[in-house]
């Protein structure tokens, strides 16, 4: 592995660790209701009678079944819950790659080397692809442990390719946040931009169902590149990977072409 | 000390200008470093001395103007040109965390082996990071933040002089060390130069510049106002004069001594300023008369530097505040 994403990722082998365990400790969690919300209707029967604004605001418009893992595991999780850790980490990680260094002034260091600032954003790209990739695993095998032992399964690799869109979706805002980081040179701006996007993506996505003129947006919102065809039943949805890899490949190369212009402060 | 004028160009510089909106911070600097000199770059805080260094070395881009290090544009090869040198910067920032051996393996893992002809230029060596840790006496491990200012210098000094670099840009590299550490680190200068090496100092202390430098470059508010050899500098420095005169004497007697700076004459003790190259007529004119008692000192480059360079009040009143902070 390439020196800079090295330690890019032992810098952050604490934190990853104890979020693989939040993880875990989130689907036991989860493992533990499951039970009780499955042979209660009471719960199905409330999200029944919720508006249909606020049942597509909450649950992103899926058919929220609770008696089914899918259905419980989607709205307990996927629709919110998931989304929201992923992309706390990698908008963390994007943002800090470039402009973390810099605001803490030790880009300098590493710019003073012969390494290209070209080879910084990528290997900086690669760091935030396998940490994300850490989370994804911890996700996966959370589901695959607690889906049997609690009886709450859908399956290795329904599991799998839920995971993979869930952290596509996490790269594209990652990467959102690493071509603004190398931009400006700015942490706080590499991070208020893709939340505020982020939040925007997601409402996109939950009230297209009820407002006409978002379904035709919609497409456009990563978060329906992650759930719109719902992975958990359906699995991998490869034209909405591919549209949210090119996103990535483009704000990646924006990141290279900006810092690659522009003075690094000291 | 070596005297390369004639040799090759490490650092050359043509209408090099860099500014921030309205504010120049650097304007139209032309500068020639050759290979195995150092080459003391002098001025007050705030002058422009970390700019021309930052732009050297790629990490700032000129607005008008460029700069070629060894042959190569600062800007476009910038990465070619890390392979060579070696940077300490005037403010630096480190990885707490890691220890000063982690620094070293990190950075020295990005340098990699750079050097075409097979030599080890480049390379990480442990031993040679070990030898320069021992003579500078800096533990390799304790993590970078628990250092002190002084040993955190030391580590940034290392870093830079891990890989045998060619060229030296030092940015004020002394500050922090105790004298007994800058001695040590001066001689290493010199023997980087005497291999062939080349330095630029940054510096806005004239006593660490006049130990190792063969010119001297001063900038002031952003531009090159004067390219000096330390001679020609020193043939300049100013000597302060005292002499006690027993019979009567007017100034008048030393109109014709040429460059007397600061002539006072108080119950019969003559003082004044003299360059080098006055002083045998102000002794001539001295000898005239019954002299009780003489002292002469040289007043260093520091006073040469304000008397010739410096505008009088404020750039003198700011810079003796920095010198004695050094």
């Amino acid at each position: 592995m390439p020196s800079v994403t090295l330690k890019t990722i032992r810098d952050q082998r604490r934190s990853l660790a104890l979020w693989a365990v939040s993880i875990l400790g989130l689907l036991a969690t989860y493992g533990a209701m499951w039970p009780t919300v499955r042979d209660n209707t009471s719960y199905a029967d409330l999200i029944k009678q919720m508006p249909e604004s606020m049942r597509s605001l909450f649950i992103a418009g899926a058919a929220g079944d609770l008696s089914t893992p899918q259905g419980f595991l989607y709205v307990e999780l996927l629709s919110f819950m998931a989304p929201m850790l992923v992309l706390v980490y990698t908008i963390g990680a994007g943002a800090s790659a470039v402009a973390g260094e810099e605001e803490r002034r030790t880009l300098d260091l590493l710019l003073s080397t012969p390494v290209t600032r070209t080879r910084v954003v990528l290997e900086k790209f690669a760091a935030m692809v396998v940490g994300t990739a850490v989370l994804g695993l911890a996700f996966w095998a959370s589901l695959v442990i607690v889906g049997v032992a609690a009886n709450m399964s859908v399956g290795a690799g329904m599991a799998a390719a839920t995971v993979v869109h869930l952290g596509m979706l996490g790269l594209v805002f990652g990467s959102l946040a690493l071509a603004l980081g190398a931009i400006t040179g700015r942490v706080g701006v590499a991070r208020a931009v893709p939340v505020a996007l982020a939040v925007l993506s997601y409402l996109v996505n939950a009230l297209a169902e009820m407002v006409g003129w978002l379904a035709r947006v919609r497409p456009v919102s990563p978060f329906y590149q992650y759930a719109g065809h719902d992975p958990i039943r359906h699995g991998l949805y490869w034209p909405s990977l591919a549209v949210a890899a090119l996103t990535c490949a483009v704000l990646v190369a924006l990141a290279v072409a900006g810092l690659r212009r522009r003075d690094v402060s000291g | 000390m070596t005297t390369g004028t004639t040799g090759e160009v490490v650092i050359q510089t043509a209408g090099l200008s860099k500014s921030y909106g309205r504010t120049s911070a650097l304007v139209d600097v032309d500068l020639e470093v050759h290979r195995g000199e150092v080459f003391g770059y002098l001025g007050p805080n705030g002058a422009g001395k970390t700019t021309t260094l930052r732009l050297l070395l790629g990490l700032l881009r000129p607005t008008r103007g460029q700069a070629r290090v060894l042959g190569l544009d600062s800007w476009r090869q910038a990465p070619a040109i890390h392979a060579r040198v070696g940077y300490v910067p005037g403010d630096p920032a480190l990885y707490d965390k890691l220890t000063g051996r982690a620094l070293t393996r990190y950075l020295g893992s990005l340098r990699g082996c750079y050097d075409g002809d097979g030599s080890l230029r480049g390379c990480y060596d442990g031993a040679h990071v070990a030898a320069l840790a021992q003579r500078l006496d800096l533990d390799l491990d304790r993590p970078a933040g628990t250092l002190s200012k002084g040993n955190r210098q030391k580590l940034i000094l290392v870093l830079a002089m891990m890989h045998r670099p060619e060229l030296l840009l030092l940015d004020e590299p002394t500050s922090g060390l105790d004298p007994l550490v800058q001695v040590e680190f001066l001689a290493m200068m010199r023997e980087h130069v005497a291999e062939g090496g080349s330095v630029l100092l940054s510096s806005h202390v004239l006593d660490e510049v006049q130990r190792v430098a063969d010119r001297v470059g001063i900038i002031r508010a952003g531009r090159l106002v004067a390219i000096e050899r330390l001679e020609t500098l020193r043939a300049r420095s100013l000597h302060r004069l005292r002499a006690h005169l027993a019979d009567g004497v007017s100034l008048s007697e030393f109109a014709e001594v040429p460059d007397l700076h600061d002539l006072r004459l108080r119950d019969g003790v003559l003082t004044c300023s003299a360059p080098q190259s006055s002083l045998d007529a102000l002794v001539k004119r001295l000898a005239a008369h019954e002299v009780l008692d003489l002292a002469c000192e040289e007043a260093g480059l520091e006073e040469t530097f304000l008397t010739y360079y410096g505008a009088p009040t404020e750039a003198g009143a700011s810079y003796a505040g920095q010198a004695e902070d050094a």
